[in-house]
């Protein structure tokens, strides 16, 4: 018994363990004898889309280099950073989690930059027979569910929380908030139905063929959602981080950006 | 066959086992028979069929007027069978005391005319002091007692007995071999008992029947059994 | 400090370890020395949520139970019943995760049992049901409760498929762990300490609660 319970105890504590390692993968991946460069960016989980479809285009432009993406939450992916996590491009939804880093020195000042901007929309699912038009006309008596992202850690969420605080609806929804733990999962609560409703960026609800954008925010409602993206200190390969970070400001990258949906 | 009056016990077994297939057939009254044979040799297998533990692929099996098992039907389940089943190592339960294990096969409703056949068996057996004792606190002579207390506490109409004695020292062994012929004697229900003990089952039976792959080799009656002292 | 989230993670898990218990003992009586053809798939059936990310999980539950579900759309239209976004929903995403191990331990104990002890009950007259609340549940208890217990520590420490099933709506399915999450993530740290120490107390406590009862009690049923 007691054998079988330890070694019960052992799975459930590897299964543990290997779910914590996830994070930490790559970290061998610097050999700084070859010219071949292996980096890490850490992006926020709205990019996802956008950046994957670059990906091919920016490697085949810069022999040598290859791109590895780990999405989040930017405030999770600041986090990770902090604690030391590998990385070596941050592209983060918010300045607040770019601030943070910054200040503590953990980026290289002079690459930081906001290489684009995202509009937050009301979405509803596709079939879904609202007729909202607009974040006034949302009803707190009349809707279930109301997705959004939590507001301490969730950038969307922050903005999201702004806006309805400006719209005197964050109080009178917060009953029916469900706080998702980042934009993408806000946004398959609507996708599956579950919830009526949920803000989300323009990008997420461009690349969703589930849901219908009912109405955007106005952007005096909330702070600019601007996306700045800085090489990380500790970088290995600050070059190719650098030459990735040129990538995505130039002509191709605000392309790619455009075609998912970003301003 | 029987040495006299009906039959108490028929039994006719055909059963596929994994290296040969057996084929038995015999009857008994109230004598003790006793199944000799190497192990593999289907002894077990016998006793399982006739408790309803497992049944064979075609035959017959009838005690007194009852039908434990005919070929095409339904098998009757070991708990109307009425069997008492003295298991190899006794297969007391652990978790229960002496006393619990010895009533555990009665039925409530009996309660009352079962209590002065067990007062006698234990007197008999001599384990009236082990009551409240649990099967890890007694010796290996006194649990075979209560195994065989425990199995005829039902008031069985036939008596199978598994390798009874083969836990036991020599001392403890003669003992209990004059102990079930006792019983035997007051009882008078069929015992089947299982050995691979040549000597015991001389001692034992008034008839021995020598399994050999699943096949009846030989039988022997008491009488000439006599005549070889 | 808000401790909802405590009452709600012992409710969650009491109640998904009820029905674990009784699911999971009834199934594993039930296919404990018994072969059939597929026996060994349906039991990789049952181990799957323990191998299985969370996250898989979770969409799964959500496929089924979701408002547009199998089951949830169903529930919804004859009952008005909504799993989704309720603390129903994080029962029901515990029991998932928490039936493997009450179904292993169920299992382990039911096999390790010697069957000749079910068989003489049966010789004597015993009903299968008496055979089994009488000889087998006794016997096998020890396993059953290292099951239990594993069961609940299971379900109080359920996050992943939780979060998506029961979604996170502070007040009402907050769990301790989506309180420790949603702490970390949001730089809280002396919260998140707070609900770390609370769980793992528990955790642990429960667990050497359950080797030492097993320990002390084994050794009545043993040959000594």
């Amino acid at each position: 018994m007691k054998r079988f319970l330890l070694s019960t105890l052992f799975v459930m504590l590897s299964i543990f363990l290997i779910g914590c390692s996830d994070t930490n993968k790559n970290t061998d991946a610097t050999d700084q004898e070859t010219p071949e460069a292996e980096i890490l960016v850490s992006a926020a989980a709205s990019l996802t889309d956008a950046l994957e479809d670059l990906k091919a285009d920016f490697e085949k432009a810069n022999e040598g280099v290859t791109v590895t993406y780990n999405f989040g939450s930017s405030g999770k992916l600041a986090t990770n950073i902090e604690n030391g996590a590998p990385s070596d491009v941050f592209l983060s939804a918010s300045s607040k989690d770019m601030n943070e880093l910054e200040d503590k020195g953990l980026l290289i000042h002079e690459s930081r930059k906001d290489f684009t901007e995202n509009a937050l929309v009301l979405i509803a699912h596709k079939d879904s027979d609202s007729t909202i038009s607009s974040f006034e006309e949302i009803d707190p008596a009349a809707l279930d569910h109301f997705a959004v992202g939590e507001p301490e850690s969730v950038p969307v969420g922050r903005y999201t929380k702004e806006t309805f605080e400006n719209l005197d609806l964050w109080e009178p929804l917060k009953e029916k908030l469900v706080l998702g733990s980042d934009v993408r999962q806000v946004l398959t609560h609507v996708e599956m139905g579950n919830a009526d409703y949920g803000v989300v960026y323009s990008s997420d609800a461009f690349v969703s063929d589930d849901v219908k954008v009912l109405a955007e925010a106005d952007t005096d409602w909330h702070a600019p959602i601007v996306y700045p993206g800085a090489v990380v200190k500790d970088s290995k390969h600050q070059e190719a981080a650098q030459q990735f970070l040129d990538y995505l400001t130039g002509a191709e990258g605000k392309e790619a950006l455009q075609k998912f949906g970003f301003k | 066959m029987s040495l006299g009056g009906i039959d108490m016990l028929h039994v006719e077994i055909t059963k596929q086992l994994a290296h040969y297939e057996m084929n038995i057939h015999f009857q008994m009254c109230s004598e003790i028979l006793v199944l000799v044979g190497r192990s593999g040799s289907g002894k077990t297998t016998i006793l399982n069929s006739i408790a309803g533990l497992t049944h064979p692929d075609s035959g017959m099996i009838l005690s007194k007027e009852q039908t434990f098992y005919e070929t095409g039907e339904k098998p009757l389940p070991a708990r109307d069978r009425q069997i008492g089943y003295v298991f190899q190592d006794y297969a007391l339960f652990p978790h229960k005391t002496v006393e619990k294990n010895i009533w555990f096969g009665v039925k409530k409703n009996r309660r009352k005319e079962s209590n002065e056949t067990i007062r006698e068996l234990l007197h008999v057996l001599g384990i009236e002091h082990l009551l409240q004792k649990y099967p890890h606190q007694i010796s290996g002579g006194e649990k075979q007692r209560v195994g065989l207390a425990r199995a005829l506490a039902t008031q069985p109409s036939v008596l199978l007995l598994d390798e009874p004695l083969s836990a036991l020292d020599r001392e403890t062994r003669k003992l209990c071999q004059d102990e079930l012929l006792r019983l035997h004697d007051r009882w008078k229900i069929p015992f089947i008992v299982v050995t691979h003990d040549l000597d015991e089952a001389e001692r034992l039976g008034d008839r021995i029947i020598y399994l050999n792959e699943g096949q009846i080799q030989d039988e022997k009656w008491k009488k000439q059994l006599i005549s070889t002292y | 400090m808000d401790y909802s989230p405590l009452l709600l993670s012992l409710k969650v898990a009491a109640i998904s370890t009820f029905f674990v218990f009784i699911v999971g003992v009834f199934i594993a009586y039930l296919l404990a020395k018994r072969d059939f053809f597929g026996k060994s798939i349906l039991e990789a059936l049952f181990l799957l949520p323990l191998v299985l990310p969370p996250t898989v999980v979770g969409f799964g539950l959500l496929i089924l139970f979701g408002k547009k579900g199998w089951i949830g759309s169903w529930l919804l239209e004859w009952f008005d019943f909504q799993i989704v976004f309720t603390w129903i929903g994080a029962v029901i995403a515990s029991i998932v995760v928490s039936f493997p191990l009450m179904y292993q331990s169920a299992a382990a104990a039911f096999d390790s049992l010697d069957e000749r002890l079910s068989n003489a009950a049966r010789t004597m007259g015993a009903s299968e049901w008496r055979v089994f609340w009488s000889v087998v549940f006794p016997l096998a208890w020890p396993g059953l409760l290292a099951g239990l217990v594993l069961s609940f520590a299971r379900g109080l420490g359920e996050f992943g498929a939780t979060l998506m099933l029961a979604g996170y709506i502070p007040g009402k399915t907050d769990t301790i762990p989506m309180a420790i999450y949603f702490a970390v993530e949001s730089g809280q740290m002396e919260k998140a300490t707070f609900w770390v120490v609370i769980i793992i107390t528990f955790g642990f406590s429960l667990i050497l609660w359950v080797n030492w009862w097993s320990k002390r009690n084994m050794r009545r049923f043993t040959k000594s």
